[in-house]
């Protein structure tokens, strides 16, 4: 784990992101603005005729999930969020206190991956939820609580670096928050191509180079017992905004295998959801450059309510690189012998006559 | 009105600290940071894959005997995407690498920071050619 990649930074366009709050048409949330109000946004047309939603896109953002204890408002003056940007990314670049476990680590700077590297999809959020409009997942269900406990006793039993299957799921490259349903953004490779064809929309993940592929009709559905790790969605038009629905997603890599609720510095493993959750997005274009991302997550077997969020995607180069993302290659096997090489050596410190 | 802003900017900055979700694998559990390393040597092979990318560095001990270390750095996808590629890096020259070793006691590491015998940094970031050119 580093510093270096939680911290932020960024250099985004100040009118960009002043007209994606005022330009959303989606939520309805945001402070109107009189220059977006006067010129409303005309999504340009495909060839078959769809709102064209097609390019390469980013939601890589430094606005939290859930709205922090000490704040209360909804949203930052676009000022605070820039002043805090760019302390954030002297932070990012800082070079941590050698020696200290934080600083086990290559350089984020040195790979690009700092996000003050790459386009930012600024919001001016407090929070990416929005409803509660606390900012913040409401209480469990008292069969989500359950199942949190159930899990939390499992990983007691359990240790991290016990072995592979103990692992969490982007350490094996089975998936990480970006590929969802909900699309969350990762630490970095936040990137996702969309690709519309008729009657069907394309979007694919960098990382780990997942596709999700929506038919834009009500087809039916497999049963509920048939899951997949983006679900199955289906897509119809409303207006200028594409609505999926997503269903038959797989309980234990839902949120790429996350606690949502842990602090987002010490990431826990997700707690489960069921198989009954559903989740709801909405696609509007609000500008030549971006697209206001909204959704709306439905479990009542674990959540005692919805809860909706809503986050920008920002357009950014392309083209997407192929993230073949192999177990972690080297990394599993090394995490592990690291791990077997501190219990010998506490077994041996044991031995010890003195 | 100073002090206040100064609060909201506090705050505002333990918020973002904790945005990212995660680096991709527990590095504390695999490497030392009790064992700081700094390693010059010749680089031999770049291993360009995701997650990590692996440097194949050799490096000439004092008796003149040769050690391969593989060292381990970042995801390459942001680096293509900021033009460094294979043929940024060159296989042959000499290399300081700032690492820590692996627990298991190994030849292997991870690199802090790679640095060119004069000074400069293998990897450019954030000078790379295109390096904040994507941003708007």
């Amino acid at each position: 784990m580093t510093h270096r990649l939680l911290v932020t930074g960024s250099g985004l366009s100040v009118l960009i992101a002043a007209a994606w709050l005022s330009a959303t048409p989606v939520s309805g949330q945001s402070p109107a603005g009189p220059a977006a109000a006067a010129k409303p946004y005309k999504t340009p047309r495909t060839v078959d005729g769809q709102p064209d939603l097609q390019g390469i896109w980013t939601n890589q953002t430094y606005t939290p999930l859930q709205r922090p204890a000490n704040v209360t408002k909804e949203f930052y003056t676009l000022d605070e969020v820039l002043a805090a940007e760019k302390r954030a990314a002297v932070r990012e670049a800082a070079v941590s206190t050698p020696g200290t476990t934080g600083d086990v680590h290559y350089s984020g700077s040195e790979f690009g991956l700092d996000k003050s590297q790459g386009t930012l999809a600024r919001s001016l959020r407090t929070s990416l939820i929005f409803d509660p409009p606390s900012g913040r997942l409401p209480p469990l269900s008292a069969e989500g609580e359950k199942r949190a406990a159930a899990f939390a006793e499992m990983r007691k039993k359990l240790g991290r670096f016990d072995a592979a299957q103990n692992n969490e799921l982007d350490d094996r490259c089975i998936t990480t928050t970006n590929a969802g349903p909900p699309m969350l953004p990762y630490a970095y490779n936040s990137n996702y191509q969309i690709v519309q064809a008729p009657g069907y929309v394309m979007i694919l993940v960098e990382m780990m180079h997942h596709i999700r592929m929506i038919p834009l009709e009500d087809r039916a559905r497999p049963p509920q017992s048939v899951v997949a790790l983006t679900g199955v969605s289906r897509g119809r038009w409303e207006g200028e905004t594409l609505v999926v629905e997503t269903t038959n997603l797989n309980p234990t890599t839902v949120f790429g295998g996350i606690d949502l609720d842990a602090p987002l510095d010490r990431p826990a493993p997700f707690r489960g959801v069921s198989d009954k959750l559903k989740v709801t997005e909405w696609f509007t274009r609000i500008d030549a450059e971006s697209i206001s991302y909204k959704f709306k997550v439905e479990d009542p077997t674990t959540w005692s309510a919805p809860w909706s969020a809503e986050l920008p995607m920002k357009q950014t180069i392309g083209p997407l690189f192929e993230h073949a993302c192999h177990e972690g290659n080297f990394g599993l096997y090394n995490t592990l012998r690291g791990a077997r090489a501190e219990e010998e050596k506490a077994a041996a410190g044991e031995k010890k006559p003195n | 009105m100073r002090a206040k802003l100064a609060i909201v900017a506090v705050g505002l900055g333990i918020i973002l600290a904790g945005t990212s979700l995660r680096a991709h694998h527990a590095f504390a559990a695999e490497f030392d940071a009790n064992r700081p390393l700094t390693l010059r040597g010749k680089l031999v092979k770049w291993l360009v894959i995701n997650p990590h990318s692996w440097f194949q560095l050799d490096v000439t001990g004092d008796d003149g005997k040769v050690v391969t270390w593989m060292i381990e750095g970042g995801s390459p996808n942001q680096l293509i995407r900021l033009g460094v590629t294979q043929k940024s890096v060159q296989i042959g020259g000499e290399l300081v690498v700032e690492a820590y070793q692996a627990k298991d006691g190994s030849n292997k590491a991870v690199g802090k920071s790679f640095t060119l015998a004069d000074g400069r940094s293998l990897l450019l970031g954030g000078s790379a050619p295109g390096a904040g050119g994507d941003v708007k």
